[in-house]
């Protein structure tokens, strides 16, 4: 993998190794399967859509970042 | 945690009032349901003002689309959060969804980005290349490294007389080992971005690698900053323009696809 970018690099990597490997789990967001990031607080964050359907990605409410229930 | 004790969230307040509308008893099911919808819409727009601090607009159905690629390209390393990131994951399966869609006659592609990972903006920028529909790119403050390839990617690129471009070398920052054999990898990245943005526009070869290895222009780097017009004259971009223009042009190649109304 090779970033290319006129950042430092050192500015774009900071913090990489205080990122944890964070808790996932695979659901199903009103029939959509989904991979979402267990927070602290128990909230369910998405990561990204498993959906092959690219409808699916058009969704507003299916974005990476949103807080989804389950 | 409710809503009251978030910052940046402001009561809601729903841009048609819903009025009951004049219609047969029968119609009382559809009505509801539609109500409905409406209520996951506003939802929906609630959570986006929430999470993303981004505020829906009223959805008018547009035949042009527009796709925004801000921040870092993020390739296959999740980069650390202070990075703001287009996932080129979750804009592939979009670029799949606009190409078959028939309502989409038109894709406006708005950029402000500062490079990141090769592959990813490669993938973005053949993506864009490859669509069948009418396509505008519009570099707006910057499209800086990576940038450059996507913006030349849509059948019409243009830029504001303020953005910037940088070109520059790709350099060694992957996990790559081995110096020789790095070198070679490095060198066949960089080639793979060049010959992109030749072949879809009109600047050479030989004057793209002089702006990328001009010395004496960046402060730490070697390279060129090519701001607007410049970006023109050099051939990387056709023209100098905004959203009016790029608007326009789009609006222009769709009706000449027979496609287009109004």
């Amino acid at each position: 993998m090779i970033l290319y970018t006129p950042i430092q690099l050192e500015q774009v990597l900071q913090g990489l190794d205080e990122m944890k490997s964070a808790k996932t789990k695979q659901v199903m967001i009103s029939g959509v399967p989904a991979l979402v990031q267990v927070e602290e607080d128990g909230s369910n964050k998405l990561v990204k859509l498993l959906s092959t359907d690219p409808e699916h990605y058009m969704r507003p409410e299916l974005v990476p970042g949103v807080q989804v229930k389950i | 945690m409710s809503n009251e004790n978030r910052q940046g969230v402001f009561p809601f307040h729903p841009s048609q009032p819903i009025q009951p509308s004049p219609g047969k008893p029968g119609d009382d099911h559809q009505k509801h349901s539609d109500r409905n919808k409406d209520d996951d819409k506003t939802k929906a727009s609630m959570e986006s003002v929430k999470e993303l601090g981004a505020n829906n607009i009223p959805q008018v159905q547009s035949s042009i689309h527009c796709l925004s690629i801000v921040g870092q390209v993020e390739g296959h390393m999740v980069l650390p959060p202070q990075n703001k990131t287009t996932k080129y994951e979750h804009l592939i399966p979009q670029l799949v969804a606009l190409e078959q869609a028939k309502e989409v006659k038109g894709v406006v592609i708005m950029l402000n980005t500062v490079g990141g990972d090769v592959e990813a903006g490669l993938a973005i920028a053949e993506m864009i290349a490859s669509m069948s529909k009418p396509t505008v790119s519009v570099v707006l403050g910057g499209g800086h490294s990576i940038g450059v390839p996507i913006a030349v990617a849509a059948d019409t690129s243009m830029i504001t007389p303020t953005a910037s471009m940088t070109i520059h070398p790709i350099r060694l920052n992957g996990l790559v080992i081995g110096v020789p054999q790095t070198y070679e990898y490095v060198e066949k990245m960089q080639d793979r971005v060049i010959n992109f943005v030749i072949s879809h526009s009109n600047v050479s070869q030989e004057k793209f690698r002089e702006f990328m290895f001009r010395a004496g222009e960046l402060a730490r780097d070697i390279g060129t900053v090519l701001i607007g017009q410049e970006a023109v004259e050099a051939g990387i971009i056709s023209s100098v323009g905004g959203l009016n223009e790029a608007i326009n042009i789009l609006n222009k190649s769709i009706e000449g696809n027979g496609e287009y109304v109004q």
